[in-house]
């Protein structure tokens, strides 16, 4: 049971050593983080995925959109997330390094 | 999440000078990690490390370098540590396994090889499965990015293909072995696995779960790395392989079961090895496999030799059938409903068997008609029967033995009958076309048998008089299916129509049957048969009861009238087309042109005639009616008196018994009353006397003579039949336990014709059949008004299906009399063609 629990979440850590512990259910929308977690690397083994290039607000971002899409997972007409103007650009990278696709009514 | 094409692209960075910087320390890393994935020691590795170093490549448009450099790694690495280890393990033995040459070697040492061989590969399998799926979710961003883009195999398929080409296709390299062909691994895998699978058909344990993952390994690997669904190495390779060799196999198992010549064996064998091959497909090779090879089974061991094994003597479906080897024919049934979906071949033996056992019945019947069960039944009688009752024995014989004959004969059919009955439901789960097959040969066989109509009759006859009383509904019930049954199977209706009528008429007018079960039986002819069928039987049952009510009415009449009489009438008037001439006595008008000579009543039963007669023409003035003598029965109360010098006993009383004789008995024994003490009378003088038929007579004095029970007349000389010079008296000391004593009629069972009655019967059934066809055919041209002689034919033989089959030359023959008669005229020009004339 203990691990049950302990794999129910798992801890990012970003560059500036933030972590964030999200529900592993949710992170793992992205191919990235599945794979992570499916091979027996040490990510899987200490349920911690450490990210040296990216950072804690962008990070906090990619965590508030992993919940989002896991609020929204079976519904329809969700509205769009908010995404701040200045962080566009650094988001949009940190999808593709997620493998993140647009979710459905959204485009990228 | 619908993927759309506009990808996000990788941002071009400004400084891009550094390529060589850039990708070498990435490359570096990821090298480093796959010699470890190899060697299974990725617990300590980062995967985001790792993932980031291969984004990086691909950010860096270097992509195509990296695909090739794993590729080139994963080949190298196959190379230098796979293909040793595998070499390894094929041995000489091995190939001798795969060569099918290795004479020496036995089961146990060949599965050995065999299996640490298979392992070998299988490791080497999961090993390199499980590196290629941790490299392949490394090369993830890759995969997406640069290997979509360039329309290249996915990076899993290529770097999985290499275990086909550089391990699977790679030759044995043994160097003592002059090989005629290249040897690959691939071969020694699948001749490997044939051999265990060989080894586990003849018996022997093999490792199934090993077989297994090496099947699905194959399953897993493609011809090309396009990876068409089609082009499974499983399917491309293995399979035809394993289908050949279990051809082969089979084959020769099936020569062998034909050398041990038991068909019932064959069946198991064959059964258990059609399960074996299911269950081998689910749980040791795939269940892609479980259609075809079931398919070679078939055709090895069923198809191939299915006439040989049904004809084997002794065990083949004759005797299966003969033996009601139900388990047998089940499998059977299942077998051959696998190979052919109207199970021909069953359907042939089923017929064929149908027919010769049909056929025997016919010649057991034919065979012991007459001779060997009367010497049997005679003998029996002998020692049973005492005095007199013998004598009446053999008399009875030749008849009864007759009617026993035609009596079994339905017994057997029957019997037959309920054996493939059984068989349908029990082993061919009531196949409808097995059964119609079936249906067909009892019609055809019991056709064949020409007395097969009378026979049919009589047995129902037999059926509705013995004890139809006191038995059970089920029992009654039961005789009236298997009447309906085989009254089915008859095509020559009419006849039975003609003989049913007869025997109905005898069980009727003597009061044999219960009427309840004699409608219900004509009801279902009626369902089964038509209106026009049963329309004499109901006129003859209307007959009998509106003479129960006239009788009755008539008795009343009397009693009101005040007449005393003596005499109590019980009367039955028949309709005369409703009824069988024989009984009406009309066989003789036919033979003789006239109509036969009344008898001579006695003057009190005239006078109750006439009685009769005024008092049923109040109602129905115009009819004749016809006294009929030999039908009737009647009840004479007889006093015998007291015998002098006789002062104990039962003959020193008077005695006064009621015997029931036939019309003819009384109108005889009337005639001893005006004779006086110690007179006789000749069977001619009492013939001159009543003008009854001499051959009637003869009968009745029989009855009254011969029999111990009913001797009321004694015959000089003391013989055991009857002869017109006979002389009869009055037997004064006749004594009887019973009070009423009946006399037998020899005339009132119904048993089976003789050759010249039979030759009577048909030939009037003849001559029924042409009005018939003359009905039919004057019935269709009428409506037609023109039509070709085959259309008529044909018309005229679906119209009369229900009844008989019509032969050709009769309609032909019909047709030409038709023409003559100026009712049909041949077309001008078309001589096959005929009009109708008004």
């Amino acid at each position: 049971m203990a691990e049950d629990t302990e794999n129910k979440y798992l801890t990012l850590v970003s560059n500036d050593g933030f972590e964030f512990v999200v529900l592993a259910e949710a992170a793992l929308v992205s191919p990235t983080i599945k794979g992570m977690l499916r091979s027996p690397f040490v990510e899987a083994q200490t349920n911690r995925c450490t990210f040296p290039e990216i950072s804690g607000v962008v990070l906090e971002k990619v965590v508030d959109y992993f919940h989002y899409w896991y609020r929204n997972r079976d519904k329809e007409n969700v509205p769009d997330m908010e995404i701040p103007a200045e962080m566009c650009l650094e988001l949009l990278m940190a999808a593709n390094y997620f493998n993140l696709e647009p979710g459905p009514g959204q485009a990228w | 999440m619908a993927s759309r094409p506009n990808k996000i692209r990788p941002i071009r960075r400004p400084v891009m000078n550094k390529d060589k910087a850039e990708f070498e320390p990435c490359w570096e890393l990821l090298k480093g990690a796959l010699t470890d994935i190899h060697n299974k020691n990725a617990t300590d590795l980062s995967f985001e490390n790792l993932y980031r170093a291969s984004y990086k490549i691909v950010l860096f448009r270097k992509g195509h370098l990296l695909y090739e450099h794993v590729k080139s790694f994963e080949e190298a690495w196959f190379r230098n540590h796979v293909l040793p280890a595998v070499n390894s393990l094929v041995s000489g033995n091995l190939i001798n396994v795969a060569l099918q040459n290795s004479p020496g070697t036995s089961a146990h040492e060949r599965r050995e090889t065999g299996e640490r061989f298979l392992r070998g590969i299988r490791n080497c399998w999961d090993d390199h499965n499980t590196s290629m799926n941790m490299v392949a979710d490394i090369l993830m961003y890759m995969e997406r990015v640069y290997v979509t883009e360039a329309k290249l195999p996915s990076i899993f398929a290529t770097t999985i293909g290499l275990f086909r080409d550089y391990l699977l296709r790679s030759y044995v390299g043994v160097s003592d072995h002059a090989l005629d062909e290249p040897l690959v691994i691939f071969d020694l895998v699948n001749a490997v696995i044939l051999d265990l699978i060989n080894m586990e058909r003849d018996g022997d344990i093999i490792d199934r779960n090993l077989v297994r993952q090496i099947t699905a390994m194959l399953e897993s690997l493609y011809e090309t790395d396009e990876e068409l669904e089609n082009a499974k190495l499983y399917l491309t390779d293995f399979e035809p392989r394993f289908l050949e060799a279990s051809r082969t196999f089979y084959q020769n198992e099936c020569e062998k079961l034909l050398r041990d010549g038991n068909a019932s064996t064959w069946l198991r064998h064959t059964q258990r090895r059609l399960r074996e091959e299911q269950e081998r497909c689910d749980t040791t090779l795939s269940i892609l496999t479980t259609e075809k090879i079931a398919n070679v089974v078939e055709q090895e061991l069923i198809v191939a030799h299915l006439n040989d094994f049904l004809a084997m003597e002794g065990s083949g479906v004759r005797s299966m059938i003969d033996n009601d080897r139900h388990e047998d024919l089940s499998i059977l049934y299942q077998l051959i409903a696998r190979v052919d979906k109207t199970k021909a071949a069953l359907q042939a033996s089923l017929q064929t068997r149908v027919m010769e056992l049909g056929l025997e019945i016919e010649n057991t019947i034919k065979n012991t008609d007459f001779s060997a069960p009367a010497v049997a039944a005679g003998a029996d009688a002998e020692v049973a029967a005492e005095g007199g009752d013998k004598a009446k024995a053999q008399l009875l014989n030749p008849a009864a033995q007759a009617t026993a004959a035609a009596i079994k004969w339905v017994e057997d059919v029957l019997q037959l009958q309920d054996k493939f009955d059984k068989l349908s439901s029990i082993c061919f789960s009531n196949d409808l076309g097995l059964q119609a097959a079936v249906t067909k040969s009892f019609t055809e066989f019991i056709n064949m048998f020409n007395r097969s109509s009378e026979f049919v009759s009589l047995f129902i006859d037999d059926s509705l008089k013995r004890g139809i009383r006191g038995r059970s509904e089920e029992d009654i019930e039961a005789v009236l299916q298997k009447a309906i049954m085989l009254l089915r199977y008859l095509t020559d209706r009419d006849l039975f129509e003609r003989y049913y009528q007869k025997h109905l008429g005898r069980r009727l007018l003597h009061n044999k049957s219960e009427m309840h079960v004699e409608k219900e039986l004509v009801r279902r002819m009626r369902a089964e048969l038509g209106n026009h069928f049963t329309l004499k039987f109901e006129g003859m049952f209307k007959d009998i009861e509106l003479s129960k009510d006239l009788a009755e009415n008539y008795r009343d009449h009397v009693r009101n009238l005040g007449e005393g009489t003596r005499i109590e009438l019980g009367i039955q008037v028949l309709t005369t087309n409703n009824w069988p001439p024989e009984i009406l006595g009309r066989q003789a008008v036919t033979k003789d042109g006239e109509s036969p000579p009344e008898c001579n009543w006695p003057a009190d039963i005239r006078r109750l005639q006439d009685s009769f007669y005024n008092y049923y023409q109040r109602d129905r003035s115009g009819r004749v009616l016809t006294w009929l003598a030999t039908t009737g029965t009647a009840d004479v109360k007889c006093t015998f008196p007291k015998i002098p010098g006789k002062e104990s006993g039962p003959l020193s009383k008077e005695r006064r018994y009621e015997i029931n004789v036939s019309t003819y008995g009384m109108v005889v024994l009337e005639l001893f009353n005006d004779l006086a003490e110690g007179e006789s009378l000749t069977a001619e003088e009492i013939q001159a006397k009543t003008n009854i038929p001499m051959p009637d007579l003869l009968r009745t004095l029989a009855s009254l003579s011969l029999p111990v029970k009913s001797r009321v007349l004694l015959k000089e000389p003391q013989s055991k039949n009857v002869k017109p010079t006979d002389r009869f008296a009055f037997n004064a000391s006749f004594v009887s336990k019973t009070i009423k004593i009946k006399a037998p009629v020899v005339n009132s069972t119904s048993r089976v014709e003789d050759p010249q009655e039979r030759k009577e019967t048909e030939k009037k059934n003849e001559e029924t059949r042409a009005y018939v066809i003359d009905a039919a055919l004057v019935r269709i041209m009428k409506q037609r008004k023109e039509l070709s002689h085959v259309q008529l034919t044909n018309e005229v033989i679906t119209q009369l299906a229900g009844r008989f089959q019509p032969e050709i030359p009769l309609i032909k023959k019909r047709i030409e009399d038709l023409i003559t008669r100026e009712y049909l005229e041949r077309v001008e020009g078309d001589t096959a063609a005929y009009r109708y004339l008004a």
